[in-house]
């Protein structure tokens, strides 16, 4: 096959560093052996860096936020308001991974919970932080025993807590327990669960940066995102900015699950070709089937059809141009064999089991999406639900407190749009197949 | 279908039902009291420290029956209705009483792709009972559960709110109930990448098992 010239350059060779093939990396010992806390050292103890020196690498380094939204991190810093000595700040990394399809930041616990601290460490250097709250959702309770132990490690040794390296500069990290909310990975509705109140989003403005958590100025941050950070500092923000796709650098975790043959988390630069990620890295699809369509970063981006992924890549600007978004950066690959219908309904029952019930049009509109897409599936469907559905779309984005309406609202959308005839099929009771994939009981 | 338009009529739970938990066991011990000052000491607000202290409850009692909150509300220092309004928010705290082992199944987008109903129905058939409901014996409940972060090696479930159980098959569904049934729990297994086959070098845990069965994925039934 002739060589196709992608933005992630040649990734065949890309030597990762999020995950770096150490063995134990999750010990303090060894992870001090391969430069562990070096930046938070060379950042607290040189005079090289200040915290408007380590904000500016970040800008410079062009990292954008790996939660979903993709908004610059340096930028979200810099919106923190000068520091006022009589008033807290926190940092809170956001842990909590439950978009469906996601499932990278997990690993980054599992196999290098330090470069986690160091960059949350880091991150907070930067802002005049204090304390920075860790969430992760509670269905990681073997992760979080496994955090834990390590940050007691680290504090023991010195790297978190008071005067840390006798710099001066001190910082708590807590290790926050969620317990099973979709919703609480949404910024807003982190602080309030933080808070110790039901995890209910927030109108913004105003944002976190103003009035965060107990009302103090408050960063929020992906995990991956923050771990992105030690390697900025050491290894420079211009090295960052030059790994994969320009307007959207950085290496990259792609969660990739479906039907493939070697479904996993892969680290490589971001830019990527999909069809490289498909069928080299994740091994190509399971049982030599065809693809069908997938979803590129989490189940709220909108779906693409394999017609569609020719010549796209992984990064903000070539999704966009396809139709989607970049998202969390978790891939499902469907195959042929895929009831989009059926898939389509248990989407929908997600998002009508985690709407939170604050805003009307969220939670009575995931419901009626579940119901009318299940009519769908189970055949009973006619024609103009396909409108009520679209018409139901359009009266739920945008006029809710949080994006969570909006991300239900997409995958309904964009698969009737990219697979209009698939329900059509199914509106004729005599094409539809008995019981579909999913059963009611 | 029958029931689109139908809404069954459900009852406003009892204010005040009779305790399910005797009074002279509803008490913490001295420990558990410091563990849930220390939690509180993390925070600027003792509301902080609900979570962790709900999770410590339910772990003590198995589930959070209305005394048992009100006893965490105490301890930490807030109003009752805070507490519940926490309790009650989440889907892994427990308001009623489960079986020994609660199996989450996880159905959602990858794990129903990978055959995480064949998986469901398997376990249901298996034990007699739906989702949602516990065994004879109390020993097992069945759940539905929501995407777990752990896509990769779908279909998979969750005991307990604790250990991930990945790739699952039959034979895998049917060594975990036989061995849960004479009391043993899985192992902690860490998911190795495929991308770290071993010629690579690897970044392995070796405190934990590994799972290497990505090799073979297990492949659905009625999918794939
Ligand atoms: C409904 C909803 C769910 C979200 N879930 C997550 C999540 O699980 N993890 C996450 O990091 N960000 C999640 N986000 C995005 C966060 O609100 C926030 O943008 C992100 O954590 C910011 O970090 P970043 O700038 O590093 O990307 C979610 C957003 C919405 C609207
Ligand atoms: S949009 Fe939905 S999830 Fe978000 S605040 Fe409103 S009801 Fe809650
Ligand atoms: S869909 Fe089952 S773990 Fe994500």
């Amino acid at each position: 096959m002739e060589e196709k010239k992608t933005k992630a350059g040649d990734w065949r060779s890309y030597q990762r560093v999020l995950l770096p093939p150490v063995k134990d990396l999750h010990k303090l010992d060894v992870y001090e052996k391969h430069e562990g806390y070096k930046a938070l050292r060379e950042v607290l103890t040189t005079d090289k860096w200040d915290p408007t020196s380590v904000t500016n690498e970040v800008k410079k380094s062009g990292l954008k936020g790996r939660g979903g939204a993709g908004f610059p991190t340096g930028l979200k810093w810099s919106f923190m308001p000068p520091v006022d000595p009589n008033i807290p700040r926190f940092l809170c990394c956001n842990g909590d991974e439950s978009e469906p399809g996601t499932f990278k930041d997990r690993q980054l616990m599992e196999y290098n919970p330090h470069l986690v601290f160091e960059g949350m460490l880091i991150a907070s250097y930067a802002m005049s932080i204090k304390t920075g709250y860790l969430y992760i959702r509670g269905e990681f309770a073997d992760w979080i025993t496994l955090m834990e132990e390590e940050l007691e490690k680290a504090y023991a040794k010195g790297y978190v807590g008071k005067n840390i390296m006798g710099s001066g500069f001190s910082c708590e990290i807590v290790i926050h327990k969620g317990a099973g909310a979709y919703i609480c990975g949404e910024e807003s509705s982190l602080m309030s669960s933080l808070e110790g109140q039901r995890a209910y989003p927030r109108v913004k403005p105003p944002f976190p940066a103003q009035k965060g958590v107990w009302g103090y100025p408050t960063t929020i941050n992906n995990v991956e995102t923050l771990t992105c950070v030690p390697l900025i500092i050491n290894k420079g923000g211009e090295w960052f900015s030059k790994i994969g796709a320009s307007s959207h650098p950085g290496p990259v975790l792609y969660g990739i699950s479906g039907h493939v043959n070697r479904p996993g988390v892969f680290e490589y630069p971001t830019g990527m070709l999909i069809s490289d990620l498909i069928d080299e890295v994740a091994g190509g699809m399971r049982g030599g089937k065809k693809l069908k369509a997938l979803i590129p970063g989490g189940s709220s981006t909108p779906i693409l059809r394999a017609d569609q992924i020719v010549g796209v890549t992984m990064d903000a600007d070539s999704l966009r141009d396809a139709g989607s978004m970049m998202g969390t950066s978790g891939m499902l690959i469907m195959d042929e064999d895929v009831d989009i219908v059926s898939w389509l309904r248990r989407i929908t029952q997600f998002y009508h089991h985690e709407s939170c019930g604050q805003c009307t049009p969220c939670r009575e509109g995931t419901g009626w999406l579940e119901n009318i897409v299940t009519r769908l599936d189970e055949g009973n469907g006619q024609l103009r639900d396909l409108d009520i559905l679209l018409d139901l779309c359009t009266q739920m984005e945008g006029r809710t407190v949080c994006a969570l309406a909006d991300a239900a609202a997409w995958p309904i959308r964009y698969t009737i749009d990219r697979f209009r005839s698939e329900f059509e099929a199914k509106c004729r009771p005599e094409n539809v197949p008995s019981g579909g994939v999913l059963e009611t009981a | 279908m029958g029931d689109f338009i139908k809404h069954p009529f459900v009852d406003a739970p009892d204010r005040n039902p009779a305790p399910l938990i005797p009074g002279d066991q509803l008490v913490f011990t001295s420990e558990e009291k410091k563990q849930i000052q220390t939690w509180i000491s993390r925070y600027p607000t003792a509301d902080g420290a609900i979570m962790r202290a709900l999770w410590l409850a339910q772990e003590k009692f198995s589930f959070l029956p209305p005394e048992v909150i009100k006893l965490v509300a105490e301890e930490v220092g807030i109003p009752y209705a805070n507490a519940y309004g926490v309790a009650t928010f989440y889907t892994q705290y427990f308001k009623e009483k489960k079986g020994k082992h609660v199996l989450d199944v996880c159905t959602c987008f990858s794990c129903q792709l990978c055959g995480g109903y064949d998986m469901l129905h398997y376990i249901e058939e298996k034990l007699g009972v739906h989702k949602g409901e516990t065994t004879k014996d109390g020993l097992f409940t069945v759940q539905e559960a929501e995407c777990l972060g752990a896509c990769g090696t779908a279909p998979m479930l969750q005991i307990t709110n604790g250990t991930f159980v990945h790739n699952l098959n039959k034979d895998k569904v049917d060594a975990l109930l036989d061995a849960l049934r004479e009391g043993k729990m899985p192992a902690f297994t860490s998911v190795t990448l495929p991308q770290d086959e071993d010629e690579m070098g690897g970044n392995r845990r070796t405190d934990v098992n590994s799972v290497e069965s990505y090799i073979v994925p297990p492949v659905s039934e009625t999918v794939s």
